[in-house]
């Protein structure tokens, strides 16, 4: 990505800047008060780095740097539109657009590292921007992602797949690897936009490459505590285009990196910093009635594709799943982790359209948000942490039959 | 008398016979142009079959959504199908080509016609092909959609848009063949329109609640909804 794409008139702004140490992107979270905020956070910084804040004017409109300081100030704002240049082009090929603009201008600024900023955090304070810049500042490391507090009812896409799917492929347990907030390294910035940033494959999002580009360059990898985020209600009944989106870019990486994880046994825990702030978390009310019935429907209507994918042992599994009542209906852990496994080994081998694959298995992963759901309501309050980690150390299980399946796809698989 | 008889059995003898003979080397093309046919189409049938097989044509038919072909294939075998019918076309086309050597200008005529509309069947195969995948794809698109939305009509909705797809696709090769052009107009207007108001009608009176959730998505905030909507669930 060329910094002469930054849409409208950033590149402009970023010219007239010869040089900084900081790049922050702002995509939204920080309205005009907690920018300001941070612009006196960002000069409190050890050494007083010269940082650029790139605010997105598409939320909360923006700032003048008469507003965030006097003119000699270490703290620059340039106004961001995010959105563009495409206004046609799907939400997370404008993210994707977001981060690559963001590495794009630490490079040209020689930068030594960038921040992006992307959601919303209970009672926080801009200040823990600040807390997520400090280990790429004062220490060596190349990758600093978020961890924020699990919760019961949000944020499972994330706890159900991308968290233990990452954790067991790649062998760090990182709690939120799809960010949305990251810390980058020029180092790691320079590896996400050079020649090989793909090899030669499909392009990918920025976000999914960053954690396992990281963790196989043998980079440094931290987190930091960053409490409860505030997830925006979410709407149930269109889960598939989200998980077309979220999934896809990771099961491409899996492929591009499949060398790198197949090495890899066990899993270790990384570095994190600051303490972690517990709040109250808010019950939000699941239709399981409705995620069930959506179940049902798959498993009588979505054979035909499934049969495609997944082994008649899984299929026979689901089937019995399905005939259980409403409120018995229970995925174990292993089967879950199995069938994650086997659709990412049918994205690699496009056994059918993977826009079609991905969406095919909201049904199950509905069926696995009921019975996790279900556990919480049997088993009364309990840590979500300790469940989450039970599902990681099921999907650590069942990673050689993953790696068997990916090397010999065509062998016998009852 | 006798002698007037016999002379005129001659002459029609030595008539069918000049005619037999004329007849002959067209009827020994015919039979050499065949058995040529078959020995070339039993080769091109193992030759297809092989490569089919290789190439796990059966297995790649299943993924792209046509399993209902091996329902009507000989031992539920697509290659078998497709190279039969390579076979088959080898042999008409030999037998074709032996009637030719009759040198008979209305076989000749009747032959030229038959090579004319081969384009036209090409083309209409090919317009059932690509209307083929073309049904396939959006009837899975309709389908896992329709699941996800909890459409309890989620099948028949499919099975709904493919036909809609498949009958516009024979109206078009039938158009392209010449068949019954009048005929076909009507029967497709009649057909499409059947389906088109059968969808309206399972929608409309199933989908109320789920429209009216649609436009109510639609008015809020766009430009803060794209940014949010990836990051919801991770």
């Amino acid at each position: 990505m060329d910094v002469d794409s930054i849409p409208q008139q950033t590149p402009e702004k970023i010219a007239q800047i010869d040089s900084a140490d900081l790049v922050v992107g702002i995509l939204s979270g920080v309205d005009l008060d907690g920018l300001l905020t941070l612009c006196d956070g960002l000069r409190a910084l050890a050494g007083s780095p010269r940082t650029v804040v790139l605010q997105n004017v598409a939320i909360g409109g923006a700032a003048s740097n008469s507003q965030a300081g006097d003119a000699n100030s270490s703290v620059s704002l340039v106004p961001w539109s995010v959105l563009a240049p495409d206004p046609a082009a799907s939400p997370i090929q404008s993210i994707s657009t977001a981060y690559e603009l963001l590495f794009a201008a630490t490079q040209k600024l020689g930068a030594r590292a960038c921040c992006l900023i992307a959601s919303q955090l209970e009672n926080s304070t801009p200040d823990w921007i600040c807390k997520l810049l400090n280990p790429l500042l004062s220490s060596e490391f190349d990758l600093v992602l978020p961890y924020f507090e699990p919760h019961k009812v949000h944020g499972l896409l994330n706890s159900s797949i991308v968290y233990p799917l990452t954790r067991c492929l790649y062998g760090k347990r990182i709690h939120n690897p799809l960010g949305p907030d990251v810390g980058v390294s020029r180092r790691l910035t320079q590896k996400l936009l050079g020649p090989n940033r793909n090899g030669g494959s499909a392009p990918t999002h920025p976000l999914a490459s960053l954690t396992p580009g990281a963790v196989c360059g043998n980079m440094q990898i931290c987190q930091v505590h960053a409490g409860t985020r505030i997830y925006p209600s979410m709407d149930w009944t269109n889960m598939s285009s989200l998980m077309a989106q979220v999934l896809g870019p990771i099961f491409l990486e899996m492929e591009r990196w499949a060398a790198c994880w197949q090495r890899t046994r066990g899993s270790a825990a990384v570095a994190t910093f600051g303490d972690r702030i517990s709040l109250p978390q808010e019950t939000a009310e699941l239709d399981l009635n409705r995620m069930i019935e959506t179940f049902q429907l798959g498993v009588r209507d979505l054979q035909e594709i499934w049969s495609l994918v997944l082994p008649p042992a899984t299929l026979f599994e689901l089937r019995k799943l399905s005939r259980l009542a409403p409120d018995r209906v229970y995925m174990p852990d292993e089967l879950w982790a199995r069938i994650v496994y086997d659709f990412a080994l049918a994205h690699r081998l496009r056994t059918i359209n993977r826009d079609h694959l991905l969406r095919s298995m909201t049904p199950l992963y509905l069926a696995w948000v009921v019975s996790y759901a279900r556990e919480f309501e049997i088993a009364g309050p309990m840590p979500v942490d300790q469940r989450i980690e039970r599902l990681a150390l099921a999907y650590e299980a069942a990673k050689p039959y993953f790696i068997s399946r990916w090397r010999w796809p065509d062998r016998f698989n009852p | 008398m006798w002698d007037q008889i016999k002379q005129a059995l001659h002459q029609s003898m030595a008539k069918f016979l000049t005619s037999l003979t004329h007849l002959l080397p067209g009827f020994i093309a015919i039979i050499v142009a065949v058995l040529v046919s078959f020995v070339l189409a039993w080769i091109l049938a193992i030759m297809v079959r092989r490569l089919l097989t290789s190439i796990r044509f059966d297995e790649r038919l299943n993924r792209w959504g046509f399993a209902s072909i091996g329902d009507w294939s000989p031992m539920n075998s697509p290659t078998l199908l497709v190279s039969r019918t390579a076979a088959f076309l080898v042999i008409i086309t030999g037998f074709l080509i032996g009637i030719a050597a009759f040198d008979a200008e209305s076989t000749w005529l009747l032959i030229r016609s038959v090579f004319d509309y081969i384009p036209n069947i090409v083309g209409a195969m090919l317009v059932l092909l690509v209307g083929g995948i073309i049904a396939s794809f959006l009837a899975r698109s309709v389908l896992i959609g329709a699941v996800n939305l909890n459409l309890q009509y989620a099948r028949l909705l499919s099975l709904g848009v493919k036909w809609m797809v498949m009958v516009l696709t024979v109206a078009m090769a039938l158009d392209h063949l010449k068949i019954a052009p009048g005929i076909v107009e009507l029967a497709f207007g009649i057909l499409f329109g059947g389906i088109v108001l059968t969808l309206v009608l399972a929608i409309a009176l199933n989908s109320r609640e789920l429209v009216s959730k649609s436009l109510e998505r639609d008015v809020k905030d766009v430009s803060k909804e794209n940014i949010e909507e990836p990051f919801r669930h991770i």
